[in-house]
């Protein structure tokens, strides 16, 4: 009954948003504030792009980074052997083609990655990432290696800087909440959901299971690509571990998790309330205090709301709603009955 | 080709690839009882470490004899983590725990930064550098001893699986929870148990990890990849195939370090994980998990 | 239904004004958004209020060991500067901000600093990895970036003219001198066989290849040469291939735990070079002593800029100062706290210089003056580079001291390196 608000305030709802983001580097001028608005909504991109595979489907990706970092290079390395442009808007053109070359590269990792589960896969990804890192590291004549890859810097001075970054940003947010959605609806959409629940009986039932995972692996990989190669050209100057950086994928899984992962909302919501937080809180909170707040805050939050708060506030409104209209709670959280009572 | 550089990398690798087992089957034995991912579980290598050397400073302990007092405190640890915040998940275990251990991975790293500082420290043991030659390489004691330690604590926690009651409940949780629970054993507490018998393994593996080698809170990101990959490599949930896994893999590792180049040598991690997930998903020795629902 | 797109809009508007009331509060937007060039800097020195002067502090992560050192220079010069008046009269207040030692933060806490804050000043953050990007955006507003310990080719050469490294000479040139010195030995005595081994680090890397050129151009062979990742956790198979080479002269591209794990692995190997160099580690202070023990510090060398008991400019006072404020003793004196210390003198002459905290009037003072520091006296090339030069330092019979050039030598150099333990 909740799902059933009228069209027109949905479609509403979105052109209202995206006018505010819009309008927001106007609303704030203030570099300082871009840059947070920025690299949040990279984070939009990245938690929407990951819950494609981790929420839809079940299977904890933390190779995200992988995916970025191959965003990150290509543009850089592209810039620095093969086109030379001045820094500008030219380099914005190149981002897609950067998601695009790291989605290539998906393919034969996610074949094999994809040939296991759960924990296994979850490390296999982690894997995948340190590779990544290492190859940045050691192929020093094509990369520059640890010391760096520099990308074209834009001449563009003072608070404007960001603004360009942040429109491109925002672009490469609304494809990734886009392709989500549009997997969502789709047919491939349902199977993977169908793999979250049960992937044997799935497969029984004829969900051709491993296409539809590959796919969405393969598309997270391109999403993160393109955050990537923006991000780099942002910076102007990548290193391997910090374009492949762990804590990048598992910042993408968190904000899903933290919004509510399989839910279209929940990881946009997840970013939105997680990384200009975490930004903030660094930049506030001095030292070893900030790690053990971050650690305790998140703590605190998925022992509440293990579900997330997309889910977990849904079902407090629909409970609500339940009660004002007299009917029975739709779905008590079930708990399986704890062993405690049959063994002591 | 220098074949006495290759015995030296042999030996080195089997002698800390043991450490390295230890502290990887402590994980596998939490990932097998509960079907959990404790990416946490370097972090409480690392506070093992911090113990082991704060016990060495004031109280002149030998850290090998220090363990009376790392281990059980370790236990405890593992223990109060496991009741406050890996019980309270009821749903979505698997997944959600990846994050609890990660969140708790921060907080211990600060909560050591709190305490002992940023600076890098090492328990420098007095018969540090004494060595003994065979085979024309020198090979420090402290590796030996720290090998002896891992079979120890090995062949201990086999003991413990197969000779005891509470090890018979192990077993039983972690070939099927629900089942286990059926019979009327105890899971909960069993799992804390378990996560106690995994930090405190942790402990042990940071002991020698600290007198090796230089730490401080945040050493703990170097070393959870390698677990991670150690745990798949031998099959998660088998402790034997953790241990005997690191040997293998900590062995190549060395080899490719001091033969080829040590660029590279990680990359040899890699590259057997990613045939072992070709040819053989579940590992060396694990068997492949069907959903369990 | 959990995912209604109205609920997404709301979440947008929330989170964003969260993040602009957070954005807005520190300071109004003066400079109406400035928009137009990076003339809007920091806006000279008119007012008598307290001079603001932002750093980002690695105070978590991989640079946390060091940035806690720099966070405490800092705040040292600071204290002093205002016991004695100030700046142009007015107070000094340091404004720090923790950046994890990572990237990302880093880019946010100098922009926010700058656009947000409005800090006066800014002072560098540690290492090459953080100094890259800052300096690009204190250059994008066109604000002065000293820093204490930025010193890659890299930083020097994005054709920046707002940055400068606060040392006699540009890291990456640092272990050189330790190739002179072994070359000034009379022919039969110098080196025949060289191991060269460095962490993959923009800026340690190229300081044992520049070192690596100057022996190989004076005859010495290499017979290694590797690099290994920093997250290297087990050094000692690494170690027993370089003492397998029995190079005479071991050159090691290290950092405080790696060095030790070096030496440790090198006493147990009973490999004895006659001279060994570490990038890092034997300037260090009782940290390295307690890890490597006192019987094997004699011939251990390592570049130097900065000793306690040196005589240069403020050097006592910072010494004195330090151990009053933070405890300890002398010798225990981290270098990187001479580092940071230096950034400040550097500024301090540069604002008296141009009596104002305008940026831009500071640069064109950083590009023409001699600067006056605790770790001696440079100036800075077009680029940013220091133009001073560095010493060799020397554990000679327990002492950490000055060995070359001979100028400025406390002590002869021990040439070849004590055995192991024999020191």
């Amino acid at each position: 009954m909740t799902g059933s608000r009228p069209r027109w305030a949905k479609l509403g709802g979105c052109v209202v948003a995206l006018a505010f983001c819009v309008a927001f580097p106007t609303l704030f001028p203030g570099s300082g504030v871009l840059n947070i608005a920025l690299l949040t909504l990279m984070y939009v991109a990245l938690a929407s792009s990951w819950n494609i595979l981790g929420g839809f489907a079940g299977y904890i990706s933390l190779g995200a980074s992988a995916f970025f970092g191959i965003g990150a290079y290509s543009m850089g390395l592209i810039l620095e052997h093969l086109i030379h442009m001045s820094g500008g808007y030219g380099p914005f053109a190149l981002v897609p083609l950067a998601g695009l070359i790291a989605a290539v590269v998906a393919i034969p990792l996610g074949w094999v990655a994809l040939r296991t589960r759960h924990a296994v896969f979850a490390t296999a990804t982690i894997a995948i990432m340190f590779v990544f890192q290492l190859l940045a590291t050691n192929l020093s004549s094509i990369t520059g290696g640890s010391a760096g890859l520099g990308y074209p810097v834009p001449t563009w001075t003072g608070n404007f800087y960001d603004k360009p970054f942040y429109f491109a940003m925002l672009v490469v947010a609304l494809i990734a909440v886009i392709i989500a959605w549009m997997v969502r609806r789709s047919g491939v959409g349902l199977g993977l959901l169908a793999i979250r629940d049960d992937e044997d009986k799935a497969e029984a039932i004829g969900v051709p299971t491993w296409s539809y995972k590959l796919v969405a692996f393969v598309l997270s990989a391109f999403v993160a690509g393109m955050v990537g190669a923006v991000y780099g050209y942002y910076t102007t100057y990548i290193y391997p571990q910090f374009v492949v950086d762990p804590l990048i994928s598992i910042g993408a899984a968190l904000m899903a998790f933290l919004g509510g992962s399989g839910t279209l909302v929940g990881p946009v919501l997840g970013a939105l309330i997680l990384e200009p937080a975490q930004l903030e809180l660094g930049f506030h909170v001095n030292g070893q205090i900030y790690l053990i707040l971050y650690g305790a805050v998140f703590l605190f939050v998925i022992l509440l709301m293990p579900r997330g708060i997309v889910p977990s506030v849904g079902a407090l409104i629909d409970s609500r709603r339940a009660r004002r209209h007299g009917a029975p709670l739709a779905a008590p959280p079930q708990q399986p009955p704890t062993a405690e009572a049959v063994a002591q | 080709m220098n074949l006495s550089l290759l015995f030296g990398a042999l030996v080195l690798g089997l002698l800390t690839g043991g450490v390295y087992g230890v502290m990887a089957s402590g994980l596998s034995l939490t990932f097998g009882v509960m079907r959990i991912i404790n990416v946490g579980h370097a972090a409480l290598v690392i506070t093992g470490a911090f113990i082991s050397y704060e016990v060495f400073r004031h109280l002149h302990l030998d850290p090998f004899a220090g363990l009376v007092i790392t281990m059980p405190l370790m236990f405890v640890i593992g223990v109060v983590l496991e009741v406050l915040f890996i019980r309270p998940l009821k749903t979505d275990r698997e997944e959600l725990s990846v994050l609890v251990t990660w969140a708790l991975a921060l907080a211990l790293e600060g909560v050591l930064g709190y305490f002992f500082g940023t600076d890098l420290v090492q328990t420098t043991v007095s018969y540090g550098n004494s060595t003994f030659v065979v085979g024309g390489v020198h090979i420090a004691y402290v590796y030996i001893y720290g090998f002896l330690l891992a079979v120890a604590a090995m062949a201990a926690l086999a003991a413990l699986l197969y000779r005891t009651n509470l090890g018979a409940a192990i077993r039983a949780t972690m070939l099927n929870r629900q089942a286990a629970q059926l019979i009327g054993i105890d899971v909960e507490r069993v799992s804390a148990i378990s996560f106690g018998i995994g930090a405190a393994l942790a402990g042990v593996g940071g002991t020698v990890y600290g007198i090796v080698n230089a730490f401080n809170p945040d050493s703990h990101y170097d070393l959870i990849g390698h677990l991670l990959v150690i745990v798949v490599l031998g099959g998660v949930g088998s402790m034997r195939g953790a241990f005997l896994a690191a040997l293998l893999i900590i062995c190549i590792q060395d080899i490719t370090q001091v033969m080829i180049s040590p660029d590279w040598a990680d990359l040899s991690f890699f590259v057997v994980l990613t045939i072992m997930l070709v040819v053989r998903p579940q590992g060396f020795f694990g068997v492949r998990v069907r959903e369990a629902t | 239904m959990l995912a209604t797109i109205t609920c997404g809009a709301a979440s947008l508007a929330i989170a964003a004004c969260g993040g602009g009331s957070s954005g807005s509060s520190p300071g109004t937007p003066s400079g109406g958004g400035g928009g137009g060039g990076g003339g809007s800097a920091a806006s000279g020195g008119s007012g008598k209020g307290p001079i603001v002067i932002g750093a980002s502090i690695s105070q978590t992560g991989d640079f946390s060991s060091d940035g806690n050192f720099v966070k405490q220079a800092y705040q040292l010069w600071a204290d002093q500067v205002n016991a004695q008046g100030g700046l142009l009269g007015r107070k000094v207040e340091m404004k720090f901000v923790n950046d994890a030692s990572s990237t990302q933060q880093v880019v946010t806490n100098y922009q926010t600093l700058i656009s947000s804050d409005h800090a006066n000043l800014v002072f560098g953050p540690f290492s090459s990895l953080l100094t890259i990007p800052s300096s690009e955006i204190a250059s994008r507003y066109g604000y002065a970036f000293v820093e204490p310990a930025g010193g890659s080719q890299q930083v020097f050469t994005r054709g920046l003219h707002n940055v400068f490294e606060a040392e006699p000479q540009a890291g990456y040139k640092d272990m050189t001198v330790f190739g002179h010195w072994l070359l000034s030995l009379p022919a039969g005595q110098r080196p025949k066989t060289a191991a060269y081994v460095s962490e993959q680090d923009p800026f340690i890397g190229p300081e044992v290849e520049a070192l690596k050129s100057v022996l190989q151009a004076g005859g010495v062979k290499t017979v290694y040469d590797q690099t290994y990742p920093i997250e290297n956790p087990d050094y000692s198979p690494l170690a027993l291939a370089i003492s397998n080479t029995k190079a005479d002269v071991a050159a090691l591209g290290v950092n405080i735990p790696d060095g030790t794990a070096f030496t440790k692995d090198f006493i147990q190997q009973n490999y004895n070079p006659k001279a060994v160099i570490y990038a890092n580690g034997p300037d260090q202070g009782t940290s390295w002593v307690n890890k490597v023990g006192q019987n094997n510090l004699n011939g251990m060398t390592a570049p130097i800029a900065w000793l306690p008991q040196l005589s240069t400019y403020g050097n006592k006072q910072m010494v004195a100062g330090y151990l009053k404020k933070y405890g300890g003793n002398a010798a225990g004196m981290s270098g990187d706290v001479a580092e940071a210390y230096s950034v400040g003198q550097v500024i301090q002459q540069a604002v008296e210089a141009a009596h104002s905290v305008s940026n831009a009037a500071i640069i064109k003072q950083l590009h023409s003056m001699s600067f006056k520091t605790v770790q001696g006296n440079f100036g800075f090339n077009k680029l940013g580079e220091p133009t001073g030069s560095l010493f060799l330092g020397q554990w000679v019979n327990h002492k950490w001291v000055r060995v070359y050039p001979p100028a400025a030598a406390q002590a002869k150099p021990i040439y070849p390196k004590p055995a192991w333990g024999q020191g």
